[in-house]
């Protein structure tokens, strides 16, 4: 029953999704830059269910998921960038001194070599760390604590190394597997673009459904609430994180790759800490532990950044987002599904109790009266008499 | 009747400089309820926890005799591997999957569907479906298959825990405190399922309530600061002077 109402909020997010561009053509919004945003949303969305998988699932906190994210998108980026300059070397690489095409680089000269090597190497540094870490046991704040320093070292690298990362300023200027997606002109790419990054998200909504819904999922729920008791019942628990904590670092990946189609560029920001605490943000405020929370925590924090972080609320976004995130974990701790599917349902059995334990109370009043008022009556009657 | 199932032989055990458990040597027999009684701190978990790989012991070793395959050094294994093998393991405090129901606890304490592939695209056969509803039943549990465990309350999540370790079909079960935490009614049922699957397997047993050895204890080996005292029959060991002087002498005195 729950697993229904929750496959019919995603199908009805997805027919909403759907039905965005149509909007467009009907010039009901603003511009074109309403649907790119609404599909680097999605691509957060992909991101979140990763997040939602070893967080929500199987209590793995990554506090640096954006490495996997950078690894992903940076990526498709060169392969996009050797599109656009036709297999040459590029500009900050003659400035950074070099003359031939890097050995990196040549990994992404075609896009089957790219679609491989942009999941291959965020896949095996995930297994490097996390077979590492986890058949050593470390466990809750210290494996976040790696993640994060991990994620900081690789952002470093990345800045350092500008010959072939272009640094701070990332690798831009480039049009999406599809074309160029800017302008009225090149609405067709951008649909297509929109409608296949769709299909992906619900591509990974329904892998991680169907992972969650079989005896997998309930060993992850089990590793999450008693990884010793897990040990004991037989399993290899250092396998199944390891293998959930490798398919996240993909799904996480292949949504930087879709990211970087819509934001036609992608810089070291996208790989930074922060934006790995955002990631955790979206999943913690829309419900860890279920998919669908942290599919709509991706959209309602990523649409609130989009119309709020612009005018006066600029200076304070950062506030309001902390602020939710606190509260979230102090009080709604099954986030915004919680909220919906779990506490508001029992704040209405008590309120309802209690207007029913007022109406006895009244009935009781009530008929105390009446008996106070009889009571009176006989008491008077007799001075009356 | 009496074969060998566990051989603990002289296990000591050194936490940095702390002297844990002193050459302990024991003899679990086949289709026995052993218990292992000794005051506080006397070595009875680290003992369990020996057995099960959860400790590593300083020197001495422990062998597993199965019925099913070869004799077995069980020291330097992995716990799942001895889970694997056939030893089952309750811990004191109740850990079951409270998150879970009922029956997808007794689901993932399967024999089967440990690996990851199988855990993906496999489901319990209509016999092993079976295999759970009969312990189920014998733990008094059939009716709340579908309520989640966290709802329980605190004997039948014991129950519970004890359940998820039959149906691995274990060959020795190791109880740590079955029944801390329950009433006297609750504690003799506990003595009854568990008199009822000796004839299924072994079962070791830690406890503090001497009621409770009385009533089911096979064997009784009495550990005091690391160290076997003695070993026996409950009435040999409860006639015991050197026994009653540290255990039973200091809880009555502590009474």
């Amino acid at each position: 029953m729950k697993y229904k109402v929750e496959n019919i909020s995603f199908a009805t997010l997805a027919l909403i999704l759907a039905i965005i561009p149509l909007l467009l053509e009907l010039n009901l919004l603003a511009g074109g830059s309403t649907v790119i945003f609404i599909g680097k949303c999605m691509s957060y969305a992909i991101v979140a269910i990763g997040i939602d998988l070893i967080w929500g699932y199987t209590g793995i906190l990554s506090l640096g998921h954006g490495l996997y994210f950078g690894l992903g998108a940076y990526g498709m980026a060169m392969y996009l960038k050797l599109v656009s300059t036709g297999g040459q070397i590029t500009d900050f690489m003659h400035i950074g001194g070099l003359e031939e095409l890097p050995f990196i680089w040549t990994l992404f000269k075609y896009l089957p070599n790219t679609l491989f090597f942009m999941i291959a190497i965020p896949a095996l540094v995930a297994f490097l760390v996390g077979y590492v870490i986890f058949k050593n046991r470390v466990k809750g704040v210290y494996f976040s604590i790696i993640s994060q320093a991990l994620t900081w070292a690789v952002y470093s690298i990345f800045i350092s190394l500008s010959p072939y990362t272009n640094g701070n300023v990332g690798i831009t200027g480039i049009k999406s597997l599809f074309g160029s997606v800017k302008g009225d002109a090149n609405r067709a790419n951008m649909y297509l673009l929109f409608y296949v990054t769709l299909g992906i998200l619900i591509l990974t909504y329904v892998i991680a459904k169907f992972l969650t819904q079989r005896k997998f999922g309930k060993i992850l729920i089990a590793i999450r609430d008693g990884e010793n008791r897990t040990y004991f019942s037989g399993y290899n628990v250092c396998l199944y994180k390891t293998f959930i904590y490798v398919l996240s670092a993909i799904i996480t990946a292949f949504a930087g790759a879709i990211f970087v189609n819509f934001n036609g560029s992608i810089t070291p920001s996208e790989m930074t800490i922060e934006f790995s605490i955002m990631m955790v943000i979206w999943v913690a405020v829309g419900g860890r532990g279920t998919i669908i929370g942290a599919v709509l925590g991706a959209f309602i924090i990523n649409i609130g950044q989009y119309n709020l972080s612009s005018g006066i609320f600029v200076e304070i976004w950062q506030y309001i987002i902390g602020a939710i995130f606190t509260l979230t974990i102090l009080f709604f701790k099954g986030g915004l599904v919680g909220l919906i599917s779990e506490q508001s349902p029992i704040l209405i059995k008590k309120f309802q109790q209690k207007q029913e334990q007022k109406q006895e109370q009244e009935q009781k009043q009530e008929h105390k009266q009446t008996k106070q008022k009889s009571e009176q009556i006989i008491i008077t009657k007799p001075k009356e008499v | 009747m009496l074969e060998t199932v566990i051989d603990i032989r002289k296990i000591s055990v050194n936490f940095d400089g702390f002297q844990a458990l002193t050459s302990v040597s024991a003899k679990v027999q086949r289709n026995s309820i052993h218990f292992f009684i000794g005051p506080n701190g006397a070595g009875k978990t680290t003992l369990l926890d020996i057995i099960c790989a959860k400790t590593k012991p300083t020197s001495g070793r422990v062998s597993f005799f199965s019925q099913k395959h070869n004799a077995i050094s069980l020291t330097g294994m992995k716990e799942y591997q001895i889970v694997r093998k056939g030893i089952g393991r309750k811990f004191q405090v109740p850990s079951i999957f409270e998150n879970l129901t009922v029956g997808e606890n007794m689901e993932l304490s399967l024999k089967s569907h440990k690996g990851i592939w199988s855990s993906i695209f496999q489901k319990p056969d209509p016999q092993e479906l079976e295999e759970i509803n009969r312990v189920l039943n014998k733990i008094n549990l059939s009716d709340k298959i579908n309520v989640r465990a966290g709802t329980l309350a605190h004997g039948q999540k014991q129950w519970l825990e004890i359940g998820m370790q039959l149906v691995q079909k274990p060959e020795v079960i190791m109880l740590d405190e079955p029944a801390a935490g329950m009433g006297k009614s609750e504690t003799f049922k506990t003595g009854e399922i568990l008199r009822e699957l000796k004839s299924e397997c072994t079962i070791i047993v830690i406890e503090h309530d001497m009621e409770f050895v009385k009533q089911i204890a096979d064997v009784v080996t009495v550990l005091h600061e690391g160290k076997v005292l003695c070993h026996g029959h409950i009435d040999d060991i409860l006639n015991d002077p050197t026994v009653q002087a540290v255990y039973l002498g200091r809880g009555k005195g502590n009474e």
